[in-house]
């Protein structure tokens, strides 16, 4: 397997010499190349190299140097090799070429990246919606979206249940039954 | 006098959907011409809550990514930490987690069967592989502690050893389910209506097939022999004997069969791994939960669950929490690219049978 993956490598890095290799143990090829050769890579793997199957595309905030990761990982069924292709884009105005022509799946990640980080892919054609319903706050995945805060603005507390509160003495105050003695020792 | 599309919501309140979420069909009479996948009723952000949670705790959200099937995600997580940490495992948790992951793969193919069966109104079926599943489930139960989220398959190894006499009550169960399976037969793969309802039906272009994504049982139905378990064995795998079975017409007829025989198979691996078990440690220790960082790096780990491939990809920065986790399903790719390409010119009552056998599962999409 060890001479099939430099091979790769090899062929990868003579057609895109900007590209990055990290090297790893066992069947994982790792790449690193700049946003705009990502679709020519992509596709040269593909329709050259045998890896036929998208098998997934991770995104990462990397919100201290200010840029968002895409993780293309792919799978060839003939040499029993994964591939990651990673790229990072700007994070200010993320924008990433579409791929749905490549792989017809990779438009349902790009729905859910556009939703989860707001990259925008031009020219992908998907309803603008996928989980998300009247979103309107900054996309959920990046990492300075305020859970919390968000939580507390859009949904409504039920009295009674308070943080920090002993929910058996709420019970009880409300019920007017004792602590039965046994519980006593779990109440503060 | 021309015919006008209606379109009409199967889902997320309907008997035959799998799981909540919604298909939007426009329909002709009773001919698909158009379906349209509408997820968005569970989204629960688990990777999100990973990030916020240290190593241990994020563990014990991944059984919930699948309610039908949650060993494997449980087993993707410990792999990719051990992957990223370089962690071992001793060996025989590995042959105790082969063990949980074919028990789980069997229970998921009994509700498979019951689902498959009762989008055809054919209920029967139904109610006695439930029932069967859940000697599967007294079995999990006494393991685990859990019956349907088991938290068991930890980085390291697994949480506990097997109990006293447990492998004896494993292949009881085994034997029992064995016998079962010709009762299965009598009443699903021999009954005519089974056949009529799906040969022919929902048949996934052989073309582009791997491109378009296609994993798992319903590949295999294509003729494909494609399993993870032999093209990129984890666990003990390597070590032993089992064939991944195949059948030909990519239709749910033919998947059914893949599946039926995938039943068998995870019998015969099980026999094996309980022959086979060494003793020794089932777990490495690692270290204490509120101050176990990982090394910066990532990791995708694949494992081929019931329903097809199911990944999961984890990034770390060093610190005590995940930096970024996220899992793909076979049901990503199944219940929308696949299942909007393949509906258009199907009859409307065959949608549920089509989504059953696809393997979809809503909570796997959103997550």
């Amino acid at each position: 397997m060890k001479e099939i993956k430099q091979q790769m490598i090899d062929r990868i890095l003579k057609a895109f010499p900007d590209a990055k290799n990290t090297d790893y143990d066992g069947n994982r090829l790792d790449i690193a190349i700049k946003k705009e050769s990502v679709p020519a890579l992509l596709m040269h793997a593909k329709e050259e190299m045998g890896f036929r199957h998208l098998s997934h595309i991770a995104y990462i905030d990397w919100i201290e140097q200010g840029e968002f990761e895409i993780v293309y990982i792919l799978w060839s069924p003939s040499d029993k090799l994964k591939l990651f292709i990673r790229t990072r884009i700007d994070r200010e105005n993320p924008v990433m070429d579409n791929i749905d022509m490549i792989w017809r799946q990779a438009n349902t990640y790009q729905r859910e990246m556009r939703e989860m980080l707001g990259i925008e892919f031009p020219g992908m054609v998907a309803p603008d919606e996928f989980i998300l319903e009247d979103w309107d706050d900054i996309p959920p995945f990046r990492k300075d979206f305020n859970t919390l805060e968000y939580v507390n603005r859009t949904f409504w507390h039920r009295p009674g249940r308070e943080d920090a509160q002993d929910v058996r003495e709420t019970i009880t105050k409300r019920s007017g039954e004792e602590i039965p003695d046994f519980a006593k020792k779990y109440s503060r | 006098m021309r015919e006008k599309a209606t379109t009409i919501y199967l889902g997320p309140q309907h008997p035959g959907i799998t799981g909540n979420m919604m298909v939007r069909l426009k329909v002709m009479g009773d001919t698909i011409v158009s379906a349209q996948t509408e997820v968005g009723y569970l989204h629960r952000a688990f990777e999100k809550l990973q990030e916020r949670r240290n190593w241990l705790q994020s563990f014990t959200l991944m059984c919930r990514f699948c309610v039908p099937e949650t060993d494997p995600m449980e087993n993707v997580y410990a792999r990719a930490v051990e992957a990223i940490e370089g962690r071992e495992v001793p060996e025989r948790a590995k042959y105790i987690r082969v063990l949980v992951l074919e028990l789980a793969r069997i229970a998921t193919q009994l509700m498979w069967y019951a689902g498959q069966n009762g989008s055809l109104g054919l209920y029967t079926m139904g109610q006695w592989s439930i029932g069967d599943r859940d000697y599967i489930l007294d079995l999990f139960e006494e393991l685990t502690g859990g019956r349907i989220y088991h938290m068991y398959q930890w980085p390291g190894g697994v949480r506990r050893d097997l109990p006293e006499g447990f492998t004896d009550k494993v292949l009881r169960t085994l034997d029992y389910i064995e016998k079962r399976l010709k009762d299965y037969d009598d009443l699903m793969f021999n009954n005519s209506i089974f056949q009529k309802r799906t040969q022919g039906v929902g048949i996934v272009p052989l073309e582009n097939i791997i491109e378009n994504g296609v994993v798992g049982p319903v590949l295999r139905g294509a003729g494909i022999k494609s399993d993870i378990r032999i093209d990129e064995p984890y666990e003990v795998y390597d070590k032993l004997d089992f064939e991944v079975p195949t059948a030909e017409g990519s239709d749910i007829w033919a998947r059914a069969l893949v599946r039926r025989a995938e039943v068998r198979q995870s019998i015969r691996i099980i026999r094996q791994v309980i022959d086979k078990m060494p003793s020794g440690e089932y777990f490495n220790k690692f270290p204490n939960p509120q101050k176990w960082t990982i090394p910066a790096g990532d990791a995708y780990v694949r494992i081929e669950s019931g329903r097809g491939e199911v990944g999961y990809y984890v990034a770390s920065d060093g610190s005590q929490y995940p930096r970024r986790t996220h899992l793909r399903g076979a049901a990503y790719v199944h219940a929308i690219t696949l299942l909007e390409n393949i509906l258009p010119g199907q009859n409307i009552a065959d949608v549920s049978a089509i989504m059953n056998s696809l393997g979809t599962c809503a909570p796997e999409i959103e997550r």
